[in-house]
């Protein structure tokens, strides 16, 4: 990312300090400035009320009970009104869990913690998450696309469709399909309609909700 | 032995055709032989030919019950003794003959006498009826003394030969003898009566209800014995209705013996039954009422040793001292203690019950199986909750290790790799800007190495214990499983809240296994998962569509019912062939729901 003029304000929340640091030096090196780094959600939490954030990013499990302390930071965060971009991460890809965390709203995304050794990753869902956009990790995409199902709507999808779906589901705009598959835009997008018809989906004016459905989609297949 | 059994019935039937054969043509010939004008009624004849045999009839009942073999050897001598006045007629001319069957033509009343002397146990108990007996017999001997040696022939009776064995024409003397052998007869007759009635009158309902009909038709039958002594005596001819009388009664004294035994027999069936409510651990009250049932004795009680204050008292606790009915002396007390010496109770019963001694060792053994049996019942009952209680701790301790285990990883290993791969590739971008393009590619692939270590470290973890379980319950994690699986699963999962952590994890087991199952074997199109929480009960239904026969005792299934036994829940495989299978499972969830 060349010389943004005004570099991304985020605060990280994690207990394990090490990866803490190491993410803090992973979104530092790709531009964006860390104002924060703490060991709770609930340390996040006022952080975030005080203003002036851009996004943050989370780990799911975290004290006190290590179970979805993330989620639950997130969802008081949507609950609360504010509308900056959220990145949850997670030891497991699990599509539960992504489905809820894109359920909370738009500029939200769910990564596999491994993601951080792929630094551009990190930083590309970081800047999504604070534009508005969605980020679900391709593992969790695949888990869904490997579910078998009796009847299942992707049969009818061609395979050019499937990967275009696949990528719909991680939170690519249609832009970023056209860049990834090496298309045109136009051609995405005639795929992107064949798709919602041939699956019964509506297009929907928010991105975050495309994802949603499309996930929705593919978890209940 | 059935060959042996089936022998000896046959044996049995024949010898009592024979009796009868022997009797019946004693009857007939006799009748016939006798000149019209002089023949007795038909009917009479009749009643007197069915006599010997209702005799045989009983002998025949008391051999199939099988006790009383003696009496019944008896009751089958009978018919032979039986001889009708009329059958003189036939051996007449016989002058060998005669005077030996006149000589035992009383017999039958001796053998009768002693057979109600050996009434209702089948032997002589008390000195008295053995000197009756002995008595009896004797008489019977000098009187066939007497007629082989002093008799003539009557001409009441027949025209009969000269008897070739008298010695001597001595009247008066044989008179005596004949008339004081009747005398004889009907005296022992009366005594052994008296005997009966005073024991049946003195006796409790247990010994009346078995006994009434003997002293009856022993009663009835003295009366017209001594009626008919009287008249013989006197010289009368015989009178038709006492005579009839006589006969009946004569005939009921087998049927009562084969009666009183059926209900000792009946008896010991009631001991039988004891047995089965004590082998059903009924308790101390219920049990005292059936004891008081099977002896037939409202006054029965039980008394229980109560070892804290070294003491026998009832179930109610009032001590045995104080129960004013045990000083009259109608009761006797029956010990009872275990194997080993330590008492167990008293039973205040009916002195009657006394002569019935099987009865009463039927009884205490019944009592020392209860109370054998209560002790072992509790023992094993405490062992079991101890036993149940462990394993519940020992499957709750697992499931926690688990998930330690899990959390170790998480924390540990996982973030620690993570970690790593993250400083490997800031190591890789330094090498690629340092233009070391080699080191670079090669620190590459080892994060791809390690991001496959990590997946397969994830796997592993998420194995020993879902997170998904402990963070979001069952209601997340049983369609993640449901997710894994190969064919199509539509879930149903209502539990709200969370569930206590073990059942949650056996739930998910069960679901687990099952679904792997269904995967593996069942060659299914489709599945099930059903959990509902009801009335306090987790209930988990598995169903598939694929082609059933599944075994309960197939690893994968003893594997699933241990885990839900272990909780204390219950298991139901239902796999008809061709049908698809249904694993339904229920868990209490125990005290209260945890909530989320």
């Amino acid at each position: 990312m060349e010389g943004a003029p005004k570099p991304l304000r985020v605060a990280i929340a994690d207990d394990a300090l090490l990866l803490r640091e190491g993410i803090a030096k992973v979104l530092a090196d790709g531009g964006i400035e860390v104002v924060a780094s703490v060991g709770t959600g609930a340390e996040l939490l006022e952080i975030a009320n005080r203003g002036g954030l851009d996004a943050a990013v989370l780990d799911i499990r975290m004290p006190p009970s290590f179970r979805d302390e993330g989620i639950v930071a997130l969802e008081e965060m949507r609950a609360g009104g504010s509308k900056i971009g959220v990145l949850l991460l997670s030891m497991y890809a699990t599509p539960e869990y992504a489905l809820r965390v894109m359920g909370a709203g738009s500029g939200t995304g769910y990564l596999l913690k491994e993601r951080v050794s792929e630094p551009q990753t990190l930083v590309r869902a970081v800047e999504t998450v604070a534009s508005g956009g969605s980020v679900v990790d391709p593992e969790v995409v695949e888990q869904l696309v490997k579910r078998t199902r009796a009847d299942d709507p992707l049969s009818r999808l061609t395979e050019r469709e499937r990967s275009v779906l696949e990528l719909m589901a991680q939170g690519y705009s249609n832009g970023g399909i056209a860049q990834s598959l090496f298309l045109g835009l136009k051609t995405v997008e005639t795929h992107v309609r064949s798709i919602l018809q041939k699956l019964d989906l509506e297009e929907s004016p928010e991105h975050h909700r495309r994802v949603l459905a499309v996930l929705t989609l593919l978890g209940a297949r | 032995m059935a060959p042996g059994r089936k022998g000896r019935i046959l044996k049995r039937s024949a010898v009592i055709a024979a009796v009868v054969a022997v009797s019946l043509a004693m009857e007939i010939s006799g009748f016939l032989a006798t000149p019209e004008g002089q023949r007795p009624e038909a009917s009479w004849t009749t009643l007197h030919a069915i006599v010997p045999l209702v005799f045989a009839a009983s002998a025949g009942v008391a051999w199939s019950i099988g006790s009383a073999l003696g009496p019944a050897r008896l009751m089958v001598v009978f018919p032979l003794l039986w001889i009708p006045q009329t059958f003189y007629r036939v051996i007449e001319d016989l002058g060998w003959l005669w005077p030996l069957v006149r000589g035992v033509d009383l017999a039958w009343a001796v053998l009768t006498g002693i057979l109600v002397l050996l009434y209702p146990r089948g032997w002589l108990v008390g000195r008295v009826d053995r000197w009756i007996a002995g008595i009896a017999l004797a008489a019977s001997i000098v009187n066939l003394l007497a007629v082989l040696l002093l008799a003539g022939p009557d001409p009441a009776v027949c025209e009969c030969a000269p008897n070739p064995y008298r010695i001597a024409e001595l009247p008066v003397l044989f008179g005596f003898i004949d008339v004081g052998y009747r005398i004889v007869g009907v005296t022992l007759a009366l005594v052994i009566a008296a005997r009966l009635l005073v024991s049946w009158v003195r006796g409790s309902v247990p010994a009346r209800t078995v006994a009434f009909l003997m002293p009856l038709a022993l009663l009835a039958w003295v009366i017209t014995l001594a009626a008919q002594a009287v008249s013989y005596a006197a010289a009368a001819t015989a009178d038709e209705v006492l005579s009839t009388v006589s006969l009946i009664a004569i005939a009921s004294i087998p049927v009562s013996f084969v009666a009183g035994i059926a209900h000792a027999r009946n008896m010991r069936a009631r001991v039988a039954d004891l047995m089965r409510i004590t082998r059903e651990g009924a308790d101390r009250g219920l049990w005292a009422e059936s004891l008081a049932r099977t002896l037939r004795d409202a006054s029965v009680r039980v008394y229980w040793w109560d070892e804290e204050r070294g003491r026998y008292a009832d179930a109610a606790g009032e001590p045995i001292d104080h129960d004013p009915a045990d000083r009259r002396g109608d009761h006797s007390l029956l010990p009872v203690a275990s194997p080993t010496g330590m008492p167990i109770a008293l039973i205040r019963h009916d002195r009657v019950l006394t002569d019935n001694m099987r009865l009463l060792d039927g009884v205490s053994s019944a009592l020392r199986l209860s109370v054998d049996n209560g002790r072992l019942r509790s023992e094993i009952e405490r062992t079991l909750e101890h036993v149940r209680q462990s394993r519940s701790r020992i499957v709750e301790a697992g499931v926690e290790a688990r998930r330690r285990i899990e959390r170790d990883l998480h924390d540990g290993a996982q973030q620690q790799l993570v970690s790593l791969g993250m400083r490997l590739r800031l190591a890789a971008n330094h090498a690629r800007s340092a233009g070391d393009d080699g080191l670079a590619a090669d620190l590459e692939d080892t994060i791809a190495m390690l991001n496959l270590a990590l997946k397969e470290l994830r796997e592993l973890a998420h194995g020993i214990h879902p997170s998904l379980l402990s963070s979001g319950g069952l209601a997340l994690a049983v369609p993640e499983l449901a997710g894994r699986c190969p064919i199509p699963v539509e879930i149903d999962v209502q539990a709200e809240g969370r569930l206590p952590e073990v059942i949650e994890s056996t739930a998910y087991f069960v679901v687990a296994e099952s679904l792997a199952n269904i995967a593996k074997h069942s060659r299914a199109t489709r599945g099930w998962v059903r959990a509902h929480v009801r009335d306090g009960e987790l209930e988990l239904v598995v169903r598939d569509n694929g082609v059933g026969g599944a075994s309960p005792d197939g690893s994968g299934m003893v594997g699933i019912a241990d885990r839900v036994d272990a909780v204390g829940g219950r298991i139901e495989i239902e796999s008809p062939p061709g049908a698809g299978t249904t694993i339904t499972v229920r868990m209490p969830l125990g005290v209260a729901l945890v909530e989320a």
